[in-house]
């Protein structure tokens, strides 16, 4: 991290005599100004709220001085802007934001936007080709969010698909508890605050689950800590009730998933550690929801039940979500899955597995569309990536060509 | 210097224009009546079409000329009742009593007459594109430096206060404030006055604001001159809302449509790391118009999405007006100089007068007006005024030329016909 100059710093100091401490965070003059004028509206707003409810006569002024003082220090100390102000607007939402819980990037927002596009899309695609009696079929569009963390995809998806699709379903899943009842606030809050339609409430659910148990064996489908396995969730959600519950095949369903996305923990061990991942999200966002856990018993032991992927090989640490997440992709005849990756390279990694997991009739009978996006100047421009750096995400289509070929 | 551009492209003008340039009118010129028949005509023909059957954009039309058609019926009866009485007067069998009753009536009925073509007048002005349409203020110091910044602020305060005491429900965009610890100096701000029809009423504000007094800041009791230049802008509705409005700027055949090609999107990030690696709190975004080289950007927002959409407001208002006054231009330009335009001059404060060299109007409660209240409202009526008294003008210029024309070309006909 380049060295601030000390005339920049006491320029700062002319300024405002906070904005040094900001600007050990910020690094640039301008967003350190921005943080100081939404921390400033901050303290005010609670001060007058506070003394609205038990009204101190007694220097009101100087309590959000002092309270204003405090939230630089911690920001100077890389505490995140979103835990100290407590939200995070996320597209037209507002999501709550609570240490122990990852906060919502602007990145994963375009992703969520483009995806909601080409659900759209693909929409009107078949109902252009299909016939009138398609229409009253009341069979719902159905989404599937993993590793949900605040809920903010799944809300935003809800926010943005609502208007056009009548029959919704969008179910989020997390194996933190925290993260979840987190989520279930963030669905109250963007309800009470009229930024979600009141039938989000119905439409939505959000589910405890490991995205990375193994499927349903020996073990009844459990964990040994008691979290539940995102198999047996599954197939209970897309299964229609009383049709082969626990089959001998679970989840090999016809009706499927019309999306599935997910923001996993992608970061790999040596990233977080060598200075890539910035201080701030190191020290105060949770590792769980970063870094994705290091499977030894997995690689070691001898595997009770074998996984179409185990002979792929080494898939590395930082990837393991992606190959289960793909797996569950498969099964759940997914028509598009929308994957946010660390970077162009996981990106490129994520493709590869993709061609070398994907069952082979499927490939014949409806071709997969893969793409990492944004691959185009405008949309790169237009949500503001940089043309090499950064993150990216992978979408998969299933059956894009598959209408005339049926 | 940027902030200058405006206040440079347009010069400052003394004012030495006469005190009330505003004449008064006592009669309609033929022109103009010609043209409130036509239009009074086309009513009743729209009326009785309506009769027959419904259609939304006939009854649109239709409601936009009743006006006209109602004052000019007033305006005929009146008239006529003033013939009728002359008659009576003039008619030498009309006894003593009726002769002072027809008197009395005519005094009344002459009296009444120049506000009923005043007003028949003002109906006829066509109504500006942009009148029912909420709308942005943006407030820019010009020179002056710091006193300008003071200043600028106070025009801001001026605005929201005015705003508010009217039920206009304005928000502040953007305040971006000059480095330094005050917070009063400003470099720009975007009010957002959401009532429909904002743009009518404010539209009288458009233009250059001096001030002369000394200024807070001044140690040695000096006298500053300083400038602020305030544009009104249109604010268009979200897409979607009005698809059969001809303001509808998603249209390509729409005259406000903007190529999203043509605009470059900025969102001031560097490379690095990104997604879950990073947490930058950084949403500032600036969009270039290319063609016209309009430059937005705005970052008060914590949402990127909401600065995106801030932005893209302001750029569609900036690149609407432009279109509009160069239209307004373009007519200039074919009234071949007979009449300016709606000049944008402005609005001079010193010390404690308030003098607005356009209505000529001045005031001398300048706390009043500063602090948005009635002083601040009569200034701006007088403007209005003013304003809707060039556009009788113009009007009135532009039909001149038109019947010219048109004497021209029949005398060619009738040129031609001989030979």
């Amino acid at each position: 991290m380049p060295r601030i100059r000390p005339s920049a710093l006491i320029k700062a100091y002319r300024d405002n005599p906070l904005l040094p401490l900001l600007l050990k965070e910020c690094r640039t003059l301008g967003s350190a100004r921005n943080e100081l004028r939404w921390l400033r509206e901050h303290a005010l707003r609670t001060s007058q709220t506070r003394t609205r409810q038990q009204p101190n006569p007694t220097t009101p002024l100087a309590e959000w001085k002092m309270h204003l003082i405090s939230m630089c220090r911690q920001r100077s100390r890389g505490y995140p802007l979103q835990y100290i102000l407590g939200d995070q607007p996320f597209g037209d939402l507002e999501i709550l934001c609570r240490p122990g819980v990852l906060i919502p990037r602007p990145d994963t927002e375009s992703y969520v936007v483009q995806a909601a596009k080409l659900v759209e899309q693909m929409a009107t695609a078949s109902e252009r080709s299909s016939t009138s009696t398609d229409k009253n079929d009341p069979k719902p569009l159905r989404i599937l969010d993993l590793c949900t963390g605040t809920g903010c995809i799944t809300l935003l998806l809800h926010a943005l698909l609502s208007p056009r699709f009548e029959h919704l379903r969008v179910m989020g899943i997390d194996i933190s508890s925290k993260a979840l009842s987190l989520a279930r606030k963030n669905l109250d809050h963007n309800l009470q605050q009229g930024l979600l339609t009141h039938r989000a409430s119905t439409d939505i659910q959000f589910h405890r689950a490991d995205v990375l148990g193994f499927p349903p064996g020996a073990d009844g489908g459990d964990d040994a800590d008691g979290i539940p396995n995102v198999e047996k969730i599954l197939s209970e959600y897309f299964d229609q009730p009383g049709e082969t519950e626990m089959s001998e095949a679970p989840l090999n369903l016809e009706p499927g998933c019309d999306l599935l996305i997910s923001n996993p923990p992608y970061i790999s061990s040596s990233d977080f550690r060598n200075g890539t991942t910035a201080r701030s999200v190191r020290l105060f966002e949770p590792k769980l929801a970063l870094v994705p856990p290091l499977p030894p018993q997995f690689q070691q032991s001898p595997n009770p039940t074998p996984t179409p992927t185990s002979a792929m090989g080494d898939v590395r640490p930082e990837d393991i979500f992606y190959r289960r997440i793909l797996e569950l992709s498969y099964k759940l005849r997914t028509k598009v899955t929308v994957l946010e990756c660390g970077d162009i390279k996981q990106a490129e990694r994520v493709i590869e597995m993709h061609n070398f997991m994907a069952p082979g009739q499927d490939r014949f009978q409806d071709p997969f569309d893969v793409q990492v996006w944004p691959n185009n100047e405008q949309d790169m421009a237009f949500y503001g990536f940089h043309h090499n750096e950064g993150s990216r995400c992978v979408i998969i289509q299933r059956g894009v060509r598959s209408s005339d070929s049926k | 210097m940027l902030q200058c551009g405006r206040f440079m492209r347009q010069p400052l003008r003394f004012s030495l224009q006469p005190f009330l340039r505003r004449t008064l009118h006592t009669g309609v010129s033929p022109v103009l009546l010609t043209r409130a028949r036509l239009l009074a005509a086309e009513h009743a023909k729209l009326s009785s079409r309506l009769a027959d059957s419904f259609d939304a954009k006939i009854a649109k039309r239709a409601g936009e000329l009743a006006p006209s058609a109602a004052i000019l019926k007033e305006w005929d009866n009146a008239n006529e009742s003033i013939s009728e009485l002359k008659a009576l007067l003039e008619d030498p069998e009309t006894d003593a009593e009726l002769h002072t009753l027809a008197t009395e009536d005519l005094e009344t009925s002459r009296e009444a007459l120049p506000s009923l073509s005043d007003r028949l007048k003002k109906s006829l002005i066509p109504r500006h594109p942009f009148a029912d349409l909420p709308c942005l203020v943006e407030i820019r110091p010009g020179a002056g430096g710091d006193e300008a910044g003071l200043f600028a602020y106070e025009m801001m305060r001026m605005y929201m206060t005015l705003c508010s005491r009217k039920g206009l429900r304005p928000t502040i965009l953007k305040q971006d404030v000059e480095d330094g610890p005050s917070e009063d100096r400003l470099l720009e701000a975007v009010i957002e006055v959401e009532a429909d029809g904002a743009y009518d009423i404010l539209r009288t504000e458009s233009g250059v604001h001096r001030v002369q007094r000394v200024p807070a800041t001044e140690t040695k009791g000096r006298t500053h001159t300083s400038a602020v230049s305030v544009m009104v802008l249109p604010s268009f509705p979200e897409s979607g809302s009005a698809s059969d409005n001809a303001l509808n700027f998603d249209d390509p055949t729409s005259d406000y449509y903007i190529d999203p090609q043509e605009v470059r999107v900025e969102k001031m990030r560097a490379g690095g790391a990104g997604g879950q690696h990073v947490n930058k709190t950084e949403s500032a975004i600036r969009l270039t118009h290319i063609p016209t080289n309009t430059v937005v950007s705005m970052q008060d927002e914590r949402s990127q999405h909401a600065n995106r959409r801030t932005a893209w407001q302001m750029l569609r208002a900036k690149i609407a007006e432009a279109r509009q006054e160069a239209r307004e231009q373009e007519l200039v330009q074919l009234r071949r100089g007979a009449m300016g335009g709606v000049a944008k001059m402005g609005r001079e404060i010193r010390f404690s007068r308030c003098t607005d060299h356009r209505s000529g109007i001045t005031l001398h409660n300048l706390d009043d007006v500063l602090a948005g209240g009635d002083g601040l409202e009569s200034v701006m009526e007088s403007v209005r005024t003013w304003i809707s008294d060039r556009e009788v003008e113009a009007m009135v210029a532009e039909e001149l030329a038109k019947a010219e024309e048109q004497e021209k070309k029949e005398k060619k006909e009738k040129g031609q016909n001989k030979k």
